[in-house]
């Protein structure tokens, strides 16, 4: 007789086998955790052929532009126009000057940014500040030069003159981090009144990296520790709370040991993948559970074992499958980190339930007979047990208004869910206290704003932009775009032009106009880079003169902001046609488009892996009736997590978009795990059972797994909600509230629907749909 | 072993008796390379090349007068024929040993002279990655020279001189150049920034006699950070044309004799 392989009679035959074998499998990934490599560069979200990327690039090499640029600002209650303030300004940068990586050629502050004036009938291009003043005539000076040229206003000072700024650019391939530590070192040596901030793509990136690291090494294994207590609260047995513990762990491992071990560094998006993978460990929570309850009625611990796995093998299997198939999905996206991230957590669900039908069964053969007598139950006399199936009577009583209730949530959610506004800032990813915040929101009140963009004008022909016409277009785009209130300062060549025009007319303000021939225009540019720093014409026009590019400092890091921009600019371009194309570029830009691509790959890959756990549940109970019905607390989960944001008017970011999948993970194994319960049960239901009865026994029972399951869970995220990072505490908060809402709405409003659809559901013959479990 | 030792000794004492200090050197280098002749004339070529190989294309005429011995003032005139839209533009330079420059500037499109701060000779000159004083020349007091090392470039043997400012208002930390034993033209220069790390790098790429003078016909300054390069070459050069001095003057600024820069 051949007998199928069957790897929970193996597991509980060989238990110590097992064990050693995962241990060591365990052990073995382990050991790729040394090489892990992290990459917080949102850049690195895109591939670098993805067209953003490439005209990003393009732009910077056309415009001789640094990918990154740190930016130190310097604050004085009393002002910073003084001889000690300007005295430690001029010994930073110089040190700043020295720091290996920093492309000392092009760092602007007061020393080094280049000015230009008349003075006694002479032209001066060079350096606004050679060296600190020595007398106070000299301060004056300077302030007559900061105060009398734009260009200088809101860049390097503020207009109340309490703040200057230096700009330090990034060689390619220098660590950001470090130079940034490095700059602290220089400023923690001035002892004086000012306050120094860092601020900067560099600095934020890497912080959020640092963030990240210290989440995943001390939030995770603090809510595993706050589930491992809760678990040992409810079962009060510490191997079988070790074994769930165990399980996810393992789980985790294997999962990020695989990603390190192919070489894949571990991106924000794949960080959160530790968290999810506990989230949907602990659906074998209902192998416990059941156990507990068979053990009771039984008293023999193998038989239990061997009857609790046929029980919830089939739901356990199918869970799985489906949260496995929901996140695959994510593998057909195009975004990269989407991809890694969903065959992660793919692979991940794959591993937990090859552990439920191994790892779980062989911890629960050496569980100590007389440990479990007391701690077994019996459903009839557990109070919990009895509070859920009165919920389900409630649903199953009252079916009409328990569906009336819901589907006058979904109206409201759906309502909500147009609301949604899409948005993302990286810098609110950081919390208001927090070092970048608070040196993001002093330089954006005190000049022209810390998030970069640009906006690129190109024409066919070479000279095009000495052309006057093209110099006051640009002009023009500058004024307009200056209306807006996120834009807080804007510089083009023709900032140059015109500065020069009235410098060489004895600073008559009637000259700071752009000229009216192409020659003049041309002389003024040629005159100009006779002195200048080769990187300031470079900056703002290409090498032909076939390009401008017009910066645009925003004081927000809205993705929003940009987009505002891009209209303005296309109004504009609109109302003032030229014959040129305009684009816009930089680092603004590029976090809006890589945040609209991720948002829209994680929309498009939760739709359909919406379909695919469609299907599955169809498959599953072999019935679209019943998948449909199993479906309902997803889709509501879903759809009220989306209905929330909307209404309470949260921006519908990058992380809530990943968030927003793990509804696979949770929701749809409640539904799988109640209607598969409920249907076996109904086919051996004692005679005269009504349909009422039945599910107030499957919320009694495994729905005692599933209340188990979301209190466990949103227990331990909880802490996550004290995380440094909003995005975690936005995981920490939703966890919480989905876990409750999808078992509230497994327990109360699937009774409901099957009462509602009782004729349609339930008297069909059950014989192929669910088979009956071994009595 | 004595012998040995005194005939070693002997060796040496004729090469250390004549050999020159690194500051002699430089001196006699900067004597062949931007005083020869009393006076110069050069249609100069001047690409400036970006690391993705776009061009921007300066013409001009130079024209040098030397007032003093070598290393003393000079004069230098140019007008531009490239770009376009800068043609007619002049310069003028008074250049005086330990003192600021003078700099004039003719803007024809709106017929104005400037005169022109010389603050900071280290800035680029005309965009190029040649500074000021790549052109006309770093005082020589300003650095300290030492002959590091004997070397060959092309073929030729150098002194590899390495400068180092007295003061710390240079832009680089020191610089090292390969003077020709034969002719103390520089054949290459590196230049070194603040922190050690190479970032120029200067060549003379083709030296030919003009009138008995040896000439950099072709030389490029290279930017190695950056990637960027300048290439000058004279596509003609003459020595003692008896240039006045009134040349150097507003008035010719504004209209340069056509003899002169053609």
């Amino acid at each position: 007789m051949t007998k199928k392989f069957s790897l929970v009679e193996f597991s509980t035959h060989r238990p110590k086998l097992v064990l050693m074998l995962a241990g060591l499998i365990t052990l073995l990934f382990f050991t790729q955790f040394p090489k892990i490599r992290t990459d917080t560069n949102p850049k690195h979200m895109l591939p670098e052929t993805s067209d953003v990327r490439v005209w990003n690039d393009r732009v910077d090499k056309d415009f001789a532009l640094y990918e990154d640029t740190i930016v130190v600002g310097v604050e004085n209650d009393v002002g910073v126009l003084n001889q000690e303030t300007l005295a430690r300004i001029a010994r930073i940068t110089d040190a700043i000057l020295a720091l290996p990586g920093v492309a000392s050629r092009d760092v602007n502050g007061f020393t080094t940014i280049t000015n230009v004036t008349a003075e006694e009938g002479t032209l001066k291009v060079g350096p606004l500040m050679p060296a600190a003043p020595k007398s106070d005539a000299d301060v004056a000076a300077l302030k007559k030069a900061l105060f009398g040229n734009p260009l200088f206003l809101d860049r390097v000072i503020s207009k109340d003159g309490k703040t200057t700024a230096i700009y330090v650019p990034l060689e390619k391939g220098a660590n950001g981090a470090e130079i940034a530590d490095k700059i602290r070192e220089i400023v923690a040596r001035e002892k004086g009144p000012e306050r120094y901030y860092i601020a900067g793509d560099p600095v934020a990136r890497d912080t959020f990296g640092a963030e990240m690291f210290k989440l995943m090494a001390i939030f995770s294994p603090i809510a595993g520790g706050i589930m491992f207590a809760a678990i040992q609260f409810m079962f009060r047995n510490l191997a079988l709370s070790a074994a769930m513990m165990g399980v996810s762990m393992v789980a985790i491992i294997w999962s990020m040991g695989l990603l390190i071990g192919v070489g894949l560094p571990v991106h924000i998006m794949s960080s959160m993948a530790p968290v999810f993978l506990m989230a949907i460990a602990t659906d074998s929570i209902h192998i416990f559970n059941e156990f507990y309850f068979r053990y009771r009625e039984h008293g023999d611990k193998l038989a239990a074992i061997r009857e609790t796995m046929a029980a919830v093998s089939r739901p356990v299997r199918f869970t799985a499958l489906a949260t496995a198939a929901g996140f695959a999905v994510l593998l057909f996206m195009n975004i990269i980190p989407v991809k890694v991230f969903g065959g992660l957590i793919a692979f991940g669900t794959v591993v937990l339930r090859l552990l439920s039908f191994s790892f779980i069964p062989a911890v629960l053969t050496f569980v100590r007979e007389d440990k479990l007598a007391g701690a077994a139950e019996d459903a009839a006399q557990d109070r919990v047990a009895r509070l859920l199936g009165r919920m389900a009577a409630f649903g199953a009583g009252r079916p009409g208004l328990t569906v009336a209730i819901a589907a006058a949530l979904v109206a409201v959610s759906v309502w909500g869910t147009s609301k949604i506004h899409v948005n993302n800032n990286l810098v609110a990813w950081f919390k208001a206290g927090s070092e970048i915040r608070v040196a993001d929101t002093a330089m954006n009140r005190a000049l022209g704003g810390t998030s970069l963009g640009y906006v690129v004008v190109e024409s066919k022909d070479a000279d095009f932009m000495k052309r006057p016409e093209a110099m006051r277009w640009i002009e023009g785009l500058q004024h307009h775009l200056e209306k807006l209130p996120v834009v807080g300062k804007t510089f083009s060549v023709a900032d140059y032009v015109k500065r020069i025009n009235r410098v060489l007319h004895d600073d008559d303000a009637k000259y700071d106009v752009v000229p009216d021939t192409h020659d003049t225009i041309g002389q003024y540019l040629f005159l100009f880079s006779m002195s200048a720093k080769p990187a300031d014409l470079d900056n703002v026009v290409d090498q032909g003169f076939t390009k401008a590019n017009v910066w645009v400092q925003m004081k927000t890091w809205d993705a929003d902001a940009m987009r505002e921009v891009i209209a303005a600019t296309e109004a504009y371009h609109k109302a003032n046609p030229l014959p040129a194309i305009v684009k816009p570029a930089g680092s603004a830009y590029f976090n809006l488009v890589w945040n609209e691509e991720v948002l829209g790959d994680m929309v498009r890959g939760l739709s359909l892996a919406l379909v695919v756990v469609l299907a599955i549940l169809a498959l599953d109970f072999r019935s679209l009736k019943w998948a449909l019905v199993a479906y309902m607390p997803l889709l509501l989960t879903i759809l009220l997590i989306y209905g929330v944001i909307g209404i309470t008017g949260k921006d519908f970011d990058m992380p809530l978009s990943v968030l927003s999948t793990l509804s696979l993970g949770m929701a749809v194994d409640f539904a799988i795990h109640f209607v598969s319960r409920f249907r076996s049960r109904r086919a051996d239901a004692p005679d005269g059972e009504t349909v009422e009865q039945s599910l107030a026994w499957t919320a009694a029972r495994p729905g005692k797994g599933i209340m188990r399951n979301a209190i466990l869970f949103a227990a331990a995220f909880s802490v996550m909600m004290a995380a440094p990072l909003t995005p975690y505490v936005a995981v920490g908060a939703f966890i919480v509230s989905m876990m409750l809402l999808s078992a509230l709405l497994t327990l109360v409003l699937l009774p409901a629907l099957v009462m509602l659809g009782r004729r349609w559901l339930v008297d069909e013959p059950l014989s192929t749909a669910a088979p009956a479990t071994s009595h | 072993m004595k012998r040995v030792l005194i005939a070693l000794l002997a060796g040496l004492l004729p090469l250390t008796a004549l050999a020159l200090s690194g500051e002699e050197v430089m001196k006699k280098s900067q004597a062949a390379f931007l005083y020869p002749g009393k006076d110069f004339k050069a249609r100069v070529v001047m690409k400036l090349v970006t690391k993705d190989g776009q061009e921007r294309v300066r013409e001009m005429t130079m024209l040098r007068k030397n007032i003093g011995e070598a290393g003393g003032e000079q004069k230098y005139f140019m007008y531009f024929f490239q770009p376009a839209d800068v043609k007619d533009m002049t310069f003028m330079t008074y250049k005086y040993p330990a003192k600021d420059d003078d700099r004039w500037m003719f803007i024809p499109a709106i017929n104005m002279v400037k005169r022109i701060a010389a603050q900071d000779k280290r800035s680029s000159f005309v965009g190029s990655d040649f500074t000021y004083e790549d052109v006309s020349g770093r005082d020589i007091e300003d650095d300290a020279h030492t002959i590091e090392r004997e070397d060959k470039v092309g073929g030729a043997d150098c002194y590899v001189v390495k400068s180092t400012p007295k003061a710390g208002d240079a832009d680089f930390g020191y610089k090292l150049t390969w003077v020709s034993k034969a002719n103390f033209l520089p054949l290459k220069e590196e230049q070194y920034d603040r922190k050690g790390a190479q970032y120029k790098l200067f060549t003379a790429d083709e030296i030919k006699d003009v009138k008995g003078f040896p000439t950099v016909m072709r030389r490029t300054m290279k930017n190695v950070q950056t990637g960027h390069h300048t290439e000058v070459s004279y596509t003609k050069a003459d020595y003692d044309l008896g240039l006045e001095d009134s040349l150097f003057s507003e008035r010719f600024l504004r209209q340069p004799p056509r003899k002169w820069i053609e």
